[in-house]
C-alpha cells in the first residue's frame, strides 16, 4: 500500500531522531565492542542459522515500501531493519554496536571519524563510499550533512558539535540510494529484496551472499487474524493483540517475549482548552485499550516530550486561542488511541458533552497543525535520541500547551523455538543476525 | 353594449357558470374526501407503530431477559463482577453482548449505579448514572426512549431496564435498540408517509396543517442532560398533501380544457346566433337610417313571420304614413310659403311705394302753386321717384331670383343713413335727426340690404311716437368687435316712443307679431335677417315708457 509522502510527516518525524538509549550525549561511546556469542542479553531467538532455509515472518501491519527507511509501525521497523543499516546499531542495552560503522575515533581537532566497513556493499553490488553516505544524510538532514567533511572514500569526519553520537543509529539516517524505475530503495543490509510478492505474503528478503542467515518471507494479515499465523506455523508474530498472544502462549512450540515499552499515549490540548485531568483516575487509563498497557512511565531523564523547555520552544511558541470545539481528536486508525480519547470523554475530561473524533490520516495532521480542537490523542515513541529536534517537527502549538503521557505500550514477540538469532536493539527493532 | 357582445356574454355565462359551479364541488368533494383518507391512512400508521413500540419492548424485554440468563450461567462474569479479576473481560462484556443480542445499547450498573460494563460506550465505565434504571422502571409499560451518551455522540435509544441478582448484588441491565432515521423510515411504509421524532428538548417545530395532515403518537422520553427526569417525546406521522395538490392541478387543467372548449363553443354558437338575429336588425336599421323627409321611398318588405318579420313590416307602414305626411307637410310649407311672400312683397312694395306716393303728394301740392313749383318740385324730387323706382327695380329682380343672392360691396353706412333720412323726412314730420360719426370703415354688403334695414327700423320708429314731440335719433359709430378687435359700425336707432314690455321684447322679432293696428310683423323679422345674413348683430334697449333703441353692428371693411 502506497500512501502520500506527507501522510509519513507526523509520525516519521516523531520517531526519526528514536535509538541511543540512555547513552551519553556528545560523547564518543568506546570503540566497537565484539559480541562474545555467548552474550544474548539482547536475544529473544538464538538457533542455529542453518536450522532454516526460510523463516516466516507473520506482521499486522501494512508495509509501504515509499516509507523506507523510516518506519511507521512494527511491521515496517522490522522488514526496513533487515533491508537497510545505519553507521551503527544501539542494543536493548544501550551499547553501540557497528554496522556499516566499522571503527569510530575521536580526532586531535576533537572531530569524530568514522571508518566504514570494507565490505560494506550495496544490494546491486557496488561499494559504500563516504561520499554515497553523505548524499544519504544530505537529503534526510542538510544540518547534519554540512558538519561532516570526507577526508577519503572509507573514512567520515564528524564536526560533534550538538550531536550524540546514537544519532547515527536513527533508521532515518540509513544509508540507501535510490532504486532505477522506483520502488524499494537500495539498502546495504544483510538482507535486499526487489518488490512485494502477490496474496497475504508482503514480500520475500534474501540473504546478502556470505550473510549466512535464511531467507524471509513476510506476510501480513490484520490484527484479528494474527492467529491463523500461529496456526500456519509462522516463525515470529510480532503483534499485541491480546486474543493472538493468549493463543499463542498455549502453544508449546512458541514462547512469548515481550519487546520494550517503546509507544507512549500521549494527550496534547491546545493552551487555553478547557481540558481538565487533575480529579481524573488516570491510573485506569489502561484498561480502556485493548492491548497490554501500563500508566506511562518516565525514564530517568523525564519524558522527552513533556521536557521541551531545553529546547527553548516554549518561548517561541505562539499563544493559541480557546480552540472551538470540544472533542478529542484521534487518527482513525488507531484503535487504541480511540479507546484512550472515549476513555477521556468518559470521564468528562472536557465537561458533560463533549465527543471524540477519528480523522483519517490526511485529515489528522492539518487538524493536529492547526491546533483548533480541544485535544488530541497521539501515539509517539516512548524515547528518543534528540527530543530537540522532534520536537521541533511539532505544532508550534504544542510547548505552550497541555502535554499529557496516557500510558505505554509494548509489542510482544511470538517466536518459535529454535529460531536463528534474533536481537532486539534499543528502539525494539527485531533483527535476524548473523552469528 | 352591442346585442352580439351580450350574447356573447349572456352565453359565455350560462356555459362557465356552471362549469365553475361545478369544478368547485369536484374539488372542494375531492379535497374532503382525500383528506378523510390521509387522516384514516395516519392514524392507522400511529396505531401500527405503537404495536410496533410494544414489539420492539417486547423484544427489547426477551434479550434482557436471555442476557440476565447467560450472565448468571458465565462464572468468568461472576468473578470479574464480584471479585474484580478480569475487569477486560467485564469492560468488553457489554459490547460482545450487545453485538450478539442486536441491540444497539447495553449498560450494566451495579447496586449504586455505577456503570460496570458499556457497550455503547465501552470506556464510560465506572461513571454513576442511578438516575437512568431508576427512571426507566417507571415508563409506562416499562420502555421510554432515552438519549445514551457514546465517545462519539449521543445515542437515542429505545430501551428498557430489567435487573438480576449475581452473588447478593443486584445488577441492572439497561438495553434498547437504535431509534435513528432508519428506524423511523422502517416505520413508514411508503413515501407519501413519513415518521419523525419530536424530544422535549428540541425547540418547538410548527407543523403547517395545511400541507399535511399530522398525527402524533406520545412516547416516555428519559432525559439525563440537565436534570434527570420522565418527559414525552412524540413520534409525528405526517402525510402529505402534495397528492391532493396534484389532483387538484389535474382537475383544474380538465376544467381550464373544458372551458376552452366550452367557450370556444360558446363564441362559435353567439356568433351564430347573434349573426342570425342581428344581421336583420341590423339591414333594418340600415334602412331606417337612410329615411328622411326627402327619402321615404325605403322599402320595408318582409315575409319573415317571426318579430323581426313583423317589425319591418311596421316600419314600413310607418313609412308610407310619412310619405304621405310628408307630402300634406310639403303642400302646407308651399302654401305658407307663398303666402309668406306674398305679404313680404306687399310689405316691400308698400316701402317702395311711400315715398314715390309722398312726392306725388307733393307734386300735386306744387301743382296747386303754379307750374314753376311744380317744376321745381319735380326736379326737387326727381330723384326719390327714381329711386324708389330702381328699388322697386332690384325688388322685383330679387323675387324674380326667389332665392336673392346679396352682390356685397363696400357701402358708406353714414351716405346711406343720409338717404334713408332724405326718403323719409316727409313723412317724419321734422322728428327725424341723425348723429352721424365720421371717418367710418366701410361695411360689405348689399346696399339694397343696408337700405332695407335702415327703413324698416326707422320707419318702426317713427310709428312707435304716440305724442307730437318725439324724435327718432339715427346715430353712427365706430366701435370694436368682440373678434380680436376688428372694427364694427354700429348703427343706433332711437324713439322717444312707448317702448316695449319684457314679453312685447321677446317676440320682437317674431314673424308676424306686431303691435300697429296695420302692421304686418314681419318688419323686425326681415331686419333681423338680412343683419344675421350680412354677417352683423341686432340687440333692443328698451322700457315700458322709456322709448326703443335698436343697436345694429356691422363688420367694418379692411383695419
Amino acid at each position: 500500500m502506497i500512501r502520500p509522502h506527507h501522510q509519513i510527516l507526523l509520525f516519521g518525524l516523531l520517531v526519526a531522531a528514536a535509538c541511543g538509549g540512555a547513552a551519553p550525549r556528545g560523547e564518543l561511546p568506546p570503540p566497537a565492542p565484539t559480541l562474545a556469542p555467548s552474550d544474548t542479553a539482547c536475544l529473544i531467538a538464538a538457533g542455529r542459522p542453518a536450522s532454516r532455509d526460510t523463516v516466516t515472518i507473520a506482521l499486522t501491519d501494512p508495509i509501504d515500501p515509499a516509507h523506507a527507511p523510516l518506519p511507521r509501525n512494527v511491521a515496517e521497523r522490522f522488514v526496513f531493519a533487515q533491508l537497510y543499516e545505519t553507521l551503527i546499531r544501539v542494543d536493548c542495552r544501550g551499547r553501540v554496536l557497528p554496522a556499516l560503522a566499522r571503527s569510530w575515533e575521536q580526532g586531535p581537532e576533537g572531530r569524530w571519524t568514522v571508518t566504514l566497513r570494507s565490505d560494506a556493499r550495496f544490494w546491486d553490488g557496488a561499494p559504500v563510499t563516504a561520499q554515497d553516505v553523505l548524499a544519504a544524510w544530505r537529503a534526510r538532514d542538510s544540518s547534519l550533512a554540512r558538519a561532516v567533511t570526507v577526508p577519503d572514500d572509507r573514512a567520515l569526519s564528524i564536526d560533534p558539535t550538538g550531536l550524540s553520537f546514537q544519532r547515527f543509529a536513527d533508521p532515518a539516517l540509513a544509508v540507501t540510494k535510490s532504486a532505477p524505475g522506483g520502488g524499494w530503495p537500495i539498502g546495504t543490509g544483510h538482507y535486499w529484496t526487489t518488490g512485494s510478492a502477490a496474496g497475504a505474503e508482503a514480500l520475500r528478503a534474501s540473504p546478502v551472499p556470505g550473510a549466512g542467515l535464511p531467507a524471509l518471507k513476510v506476510t501480513v494479515a490484520p490484527a484479528s487474524e494474527a492467529r491463523d499465523a500461529v496456526d500456519a506455523n509462522a516463525d515470529l508474530l510480532l503483534t499485541s493483540d491480546p486474543a493472538a498472544l493468549d493463543y499463542g502462549r498455549t502453544r508449546s512450540e512458541y514462547q512469548d517475549a515481550p519487546l520494550g515499552w517503546d509507544q507512549t499515549y500521549v494527550l496534547l490540548a491546545p493552551d487555553g482548552s478547557s481540558l481538565e485531568l487533575s480529579a481524573l483516575r488516570l491510573e485506569t487509563l489502561p484498561q480502556a485499550v485493548h492491548v497490554e498497557a501500563r500508566p506511562a512511565q518516565a525514564d530517568d531523564g523525564g519524558f522527552w516530550l513533556v521536557d521541551l523547555k531545553r529546547c527553548g520552544l516554549a518561548a517561541e511558541a505562539p499563544s493559541t486561542h480557546a480552540p472551538p470545539r470540544r472533542r478529542i481528536v484521534y487518527e482513525q486508525a488507531d484503535r487504541d488511541a480511540r479507546d484512550l480519547a472515549a476513555r477521556l470523554v468518559g470521564l468528562a475530561a472536557l465537561g458533560r458533552g463533549a465527543v471524540v473524533a477519528g480523522l483519517a490520516p490526511a485529515a489528522f495532521e492539518p487538524a493536529f497543525r492547526s491546533g483548533a480542537e480541544a485535544a488530541y490523542v497521539l501515539r509517539v515513541r516512548r524515547r528518543t535520541v534528540d527530543p530537540c529536534a522532534a520536537a521541533r517537527e511539532l505544532p508550534a502549538w504544542v510547548p505552550r500547551g497541555s502535554i499529557t503521557p496516557l500510558i505505554d505500550t509494548r509489542t510482544h514477540a511470538l517466536v518459535r523455538r529454535g529460531l536463528p538469532r534474533l536481537s532486539v536493539d534499543w528502539d525494539g527493532a527485531v533483527r535476524l543476525v548473523p552469528r | 353594449m352591442s346585442f352580439r357582445a351580450r350574447i356573447l356574454i349572456g352565453l359565455g355565462l350560462i356555459v362557465l357558470f356552471p362549469l365553475a359551479v361545478f369544478e368547485l364541488r369536484v374539488r372542494a368533494d375531492m379535497a374532503d374526501r382525500l383528506t378523510a383518507q390521509y387522516q384514516r391512512r395516519v392514524a392507522s400508521l400511529v396505531a401500527v407503530i405503537r404495536a410496533d413500540l410494544s414489539r420492539d419492548s417486547a423484544g427489547i424485554a426477551g434479550r434482557l431477559d436471555a442476557l440476565k440468563d447467560a450472565i448468571a450461567a458465565d462464572n468468568r462474569f461472576r468473578l470479574a463482577a464480584l471479585q474484580g479479576t478480569d475487569r477486560a473481560y467485564l469492560l468488553d462484556y457489554a459490547g460482545n453482548a450487545m453485538r450478539f443480542t442486536g441491540l444497539a445499547m447495553l449498560q450494566i450498573q451495579d447496586e449504586q449505579g455505577r456503570i460496570i460494563s458499556s457497550g455503547h460506550f465501552r470506556n464510560e465505565y465506572d461513571r454513576a448514572e442511578p438516575e437512568l434504571p431508576r427512571l426507566l422502571a417507571t415508563a409506562p409499560g416499562g420502555t421510554a426512549l432515552l438519549e445514551a451518551r457514546t465517545a462519539e455522540a449521543t445515542l437515542l435509544a429505545l430501551a428498557r431496564v430489567d435487573a438480576l441478582r449475581l452473588g447478593g448484588r443486584r445488577l441492572t441491565l439497561v438495553g434498547g435498540v437504535a431509534v435513528d432515521s432508519s428506524f423511523l423510515a422502517r416505520l413508514a411504509p411508503d413515501s407519501d408517509l413519513a415518521v419523525s421524532l419530536t424530544l422535549p428538548t428540541d425547540p418547538l417545530a410548527r407543523v403547517d396543517s395545511t400541507a399535511q395532515v399530522v398525527g402524533t403518537l406520545a412516547v416516555p422520553f428519559v432525559g439525563l442532560r440537565d436534570s434527570p427526569g420522565m418527559g414525552e417525546a412524540r413520534i409525528v406521522v405526517t402525510h402529505s398533501l402534495a397528492p391532493l395538490a396534484v389532483l387538484r392541478r389535474r382537475v383544474d387543467a380538465a376544467f381550464a380544457a373544458a372551458v376552452l372548449l366550452s367557450g370556444a363553443i360558446a363564441v362559435l354558437l353567439a356568433s351564430w346566433l347573434s349573426n342570425w338575429i342581428s344581421r336583420p336588425l341590423r339591414e333594418l336599421a340600415r334602412r331606417t337610417a337612410e329615411i328622411d323627409m326627402e327619402r321615404l321611398d325605403i322599402r320595408f318588405e318582409s315575409d319573415r313571420a317571426d318579430e323581426i318579420g313583423a317589425l319591418s313590416r311596421l316600419l314600413g307602414a310607418m313609412t308610407e304614413r310619412l310619405r304621405a305626411g310628408a307630402a300634406r307637410l310639403r303642400e302646407a310649407e308651399r302654401r305658407i310659403a307663398v303666402g309668406d311672400l306674398a305679404r313680404q312683397v306687399n310689405h316691400d312694395i308698400k316701402n317702395g311705394l311711400i315715398p314715390i306716393r309722398n312726392v306725388f303728394r307733393h307734386l300735386l301740392e306744387a301743382a296747386r302753386g303754379g307750374p314753376d313749383r311744380l317744376a321745381a318740385a319735380l326736379q326737387d324730387r326727381q330723384g326719390t321717384v327714381e329711386s324708389g323706382i330702381s328699388y322697386l327695380e332690384n325688388l322685383a329682380t330679387n323675387y324674380a331670383r326667389l332665392s336673392p343672392q346679396p352682390a356685397r360691396e363696400p357701402c358708406d353706412v353714414n351716405a346711406a343713413v343720409r338717404e334713408t333720412i332724405r326718403r323719409v323726412a316727409d313723412a317724419s314730420r321734422g322728428a327725424l335727426k341723425s348723429e352721424l360719426a365720421d371717418a367710418l370703415p366701410a361695411v360689405r354688403t348689399d346696399p339694397l340690404v343696408l337700405r332695407r334695414i335702415l327703413e324698416n327700423l326707422i320707419g318702426n320708429a317713427l310709428d312707435s311716437l304716440a305724442s307730437p314731440g318725439g324724435t327718432v335719433t339715427v346715430g353712427t359709430t365706430r366701435g370694436a368687435g368682440g373678434d380680436g378687435g376688428r372694427a364694427v359700425v354700429r348703427i343706433t336707432v332711437a324713439d322717444t316712443g312707448r317702448g316695449m314690455s319684457r314679453e312685447e321684447l321677446n317676440r320682437a322679432f317674431d314673424d308676424f307679431y306686431t303691435t300697429k293696428p296695420d302692421g304686418t310683423g314681419l318688419g323686425l323679422s326681415i331686419v333681423r335677417r338680412l343683419v344675421l345674413d350680412a354677417d352683423g348683430a341686432i340687440r333692443v334697449e328698451t322700457a315700458p315708457g322709456a322709448g326703443s333703441k335698436f343697436i345694429v353692428e356691422l363688420p367694418g371693411e379692411g383695419e
